[in-house]
């Protein structure tokens, strides 16, 4: 097959001389705040909050930085810089997160700045990825590129990051703020699970207020239907005054948007969000046409080649099994018939989800400029996607993919699994979340038992806080401690679509070494109980309900 | 009896005290009375230029952390349990892994 040349022209956003200027300064007053801490001239509980406000975290075993992936769209270039900071800074590896951001685990306070600067080269940072602000926007994975999407989300996923950055108003809210947006017809951005959910369609957008996993998980009711793109805005800030004015200061586990949505009910919050909305000077607050037209304009369709030779293609598929597989699981629809979206799995067998080492890293980069317009995406299933492959590169592609490790064809199959960091990283956790994935996925090796098991999402969480989305999992596992053992909750049901729903808690506690083999006969069970192979396990769970499988689970082997 | 820990302040590994001074490798942690592990505690708390959040971990009679403690500080004296860096320290002390998992 030819190999198509391409030059790398990502469209993303690019920074313009107030936001460089912007981070610059950022950096310099965290370099000096740093040089202060170093010294002995501030406290640790003084220095605390501003590192946290430049993403980084002391966790169990060292200093963890946080970096923000605007709405996961990332170029080669800033991919390269990863694969730098992670073999100049790191332990060559770096993890990629359920907010499609990137952290790295074992950082030095003293390097901090000096890794600051390096990506402010390449127009990234770390501010806002943690602390009671609004964090990074997510979207879809494939947002410009899915064939069944019905409006692009990025441009307003970076409307609403100028808006949100250093909003002084929304600094200090009562907890932190999460916004999904997804102008598809198929949810891959989970947005009812978040504070904010954005729903973009030909109408306009249908906004849900008030979702969310942690401790009283809720999924988002609609608020408004077909508000005008143009008063997103205001729109915005209204839901997000209104919160800020009544949302639960007293107590942090009852502080998020949901909380208040919940105890005024979904009508009341709208109303009084209307109210706001009205007395609100829209004018002010909403972007104007012209510059929403101009951030629209670094979101152009990259220049895509031409042709498909459909017969080269089918030979290499009949030729090598590994490829036509990996094109079944890991390929998207394209809104262009002869290109596709590429998943490039970072789950294979028995490694931690969600992580690349450096080369691995430099390896994607150059991918993407071969074969993906020089563009990546970072999904919040934590894999990393090549929104824009041309199918007559697909095979060179996924031979430089699998020759590094990254050809692993299980996207969205049982072994792509969400976790989170858990116990080994993580200083809140109650118990380890990668381990488990890595026995799960050893246990589901086998290609054909994965393929015959079809779509099935696990999402593993160490603690309460649910970053690994255990309570959209179809099957959701959450670290619990009892009395310093790990043990681990099982919740059937879940999803994390258009159809989000929340799993519920189904039997009783696990050990680690018992998990495996209780979702083995769930799944062995569900194989049994489905009525075609198109049915997927969810689709049989909902028929037959929940309680024909809590048995499955606490059977001996 | 008690362990004392912290992470250091430049770099963040985590730190063990073991009687001279801090030492990377757990193993090498001085299992302190209650009364000696309280003063240095609060000792330590004030050094924050070498050490961040120190804090004491209870030991019961066979030198495990109590039960509650037992797994995070299991990870945090053994380092990660999942490949990159698995036992990396007790290997390169040439040891078993501290504390019985
Ligand atoms: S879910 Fe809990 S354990 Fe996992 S990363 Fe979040 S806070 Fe840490």
């Amino acid at each position: 097959m030819p190999a198509t040349t391409q030059a790398p022209t990502p469209t993303m956003y690019k920074y313009d001389a107030f936001d460089h200027a912007f981070v610059r300064d950022r950096n310099k007053e965290f370099a000096g705040q740093v040089a202060r801490r170093l010294a002995g001239e501030i406290t640790e509980d003084q220095f605390k909050p501003l590192r946290l406000m430049n993403g980084l975290y002391l966790q169990l075993h060292a200093y963890m930085l946080r970096i923000a992936v605007p709405y996961g769209v990332l170029s080669s270039k800033q991919m390269r810089k990863f694969a730098h900071i992670a073999r100049t800074y790191d332990r060559d590896f770096g993890h990629f997160t359920t907010r499609q951001n990137l952290q790295f685990n074992w950082i030095k306070l003293a390097d901090a700045p000096k890794i600051l600067e390096e990506l402010a080269e390449v127009e990234m940072h770390a501010l806002q990825t943690s602390g009671n602000c609004i964090r990074n926007t997510t979207t879809d994975q494939f947002a410009g590129a899915a064939r069944d999407e019905v409006a692009d989300p990025r441009p307003w996923a970076e409307v609403i990051r100028q808006w949100s950055s250093n909003h002084p108003e929304f600094t200090f809210l009562p907890r932190k703020f999460k916004i999904a947006i997804t102008g598809a017809t198929k949810d891959r951005a989970a947005i009812r699970v978040h504070d904010i959910g954005l729903h973009l369609k030909p109408s306009g957008f249908d906004v849900y207020v008030g979702g969310g996993m942690g401790r009283t998980p809720h999924v988002a009711p609609v608020i408004k239907r077909d508000l005008n793109p143009e008063q997103l805005l205001s729109y915005l800030e209204a839901c997000l005054r209104v919160y800020n004015r009544y949302g639960r200061r007293d107590n942090i586990y009852k502080a998020r948007i949901k909380i208040l949505v919940s105890a005024l009910g979904a009508e009341e919050y709208g109303r009084q969000v209307e109210e706001e909305w009205s007395r609100l000077d829209k004018a002010k607050v909403d972007a104007p046409a012209a510059e929403v037209n101009r951030i629209k304009s670094f979101f152009p369709d990259p220049a895509f080649v031409d042709g498909f030779d459909s017969a080269a293609f089918e030979r290499a598929r009949t030729a090598d099994a590994g490829f036509a597989r990996w094109v079944k699981n890991n390929t998207n629809p394209h809104k262009r018939d002869n290109h596709v979206s590429v998943t490039i799995s970072l789950k294979p067998t028995g490694l931690p989800p969600g992580d690349a080492s450096s080369a691995q890293m430099d390896v994607m980069a150059d991918v993407a400029d071969a074969y993906g317009y020089g563009e990546l995406r970072v999904s919040h299933e934590q894999n990393i996607i090549l929104p824009h492959v041309a199918k007559n590169d697909l095979y060179t592609l996924y031979e430089k993919l699998d020759a590094a490790g990254l050809g692993t064809a299980n996207a969205g199959k049982i072994t792509d699994m969400i976790a989170c960091p858990g116990l080994d990283y993580c200083s809140l956790a109650n118990a380890r979340s990668i381990p488990l994935a890595q026995d799960i996925s050893q246990r589901f090796e086998d290609a054909k038992l994965t393929d015959q098991i079809g779509d099935l999402q696990i999402k593993i969480s160490g603690c309460i806080n649910a970053c690994g989305h255990h309570h959209v999992g179809h099957i959701g596992i959450l670290g619990v401690d009892k009395q310093g053992i790990e043990f681990y909750q099982i919740l059937l049901g879940g999803r994390a679509d258009e159809k989000a729903a929340l799993g519920q808690i189904t039997g009783k506690g696990l050990s680690a070494e018992a998990v495996p083999a209780a979702i083995e006969r769930v799944v062995r069970l569900y194989l049994d109980l489905r009525t075609s192979e198109t049915e997927r396990f969810i689709d049989t769970l909902e028929r037959v309900g929940r309680d024909a499988f809590a048995e499955a689970l606490h059977e001996h082997a | 009896m008690k362990l004392l820990t912290a992470n250091r302040l430049t770099d963040g590994l985590t730190l063990w005290y073991s009687g001279s001074g801090w030492v990377e490798d757990a193993a090498e942690a001085t299992k302190l009375s209650d009364d000696d592990a309280d003063a240095l505690l609060i000792e330590w708390k004030l050094r924050e230029t070498e050490v961040v959040a120190p804090y004491l971990i209870p030991l019961t009679d066979t030198g495990n952390p109590v039960q509650r403690e037992h797994v995070r500080e299991f990870v945090r004296a053994n380092g990660p349990t999942i490949g990159q860096t698995t036992d990396a320290v007790a290997k390169e002390h040439g040891r078993t892994a501290i504390f019985e998992e």
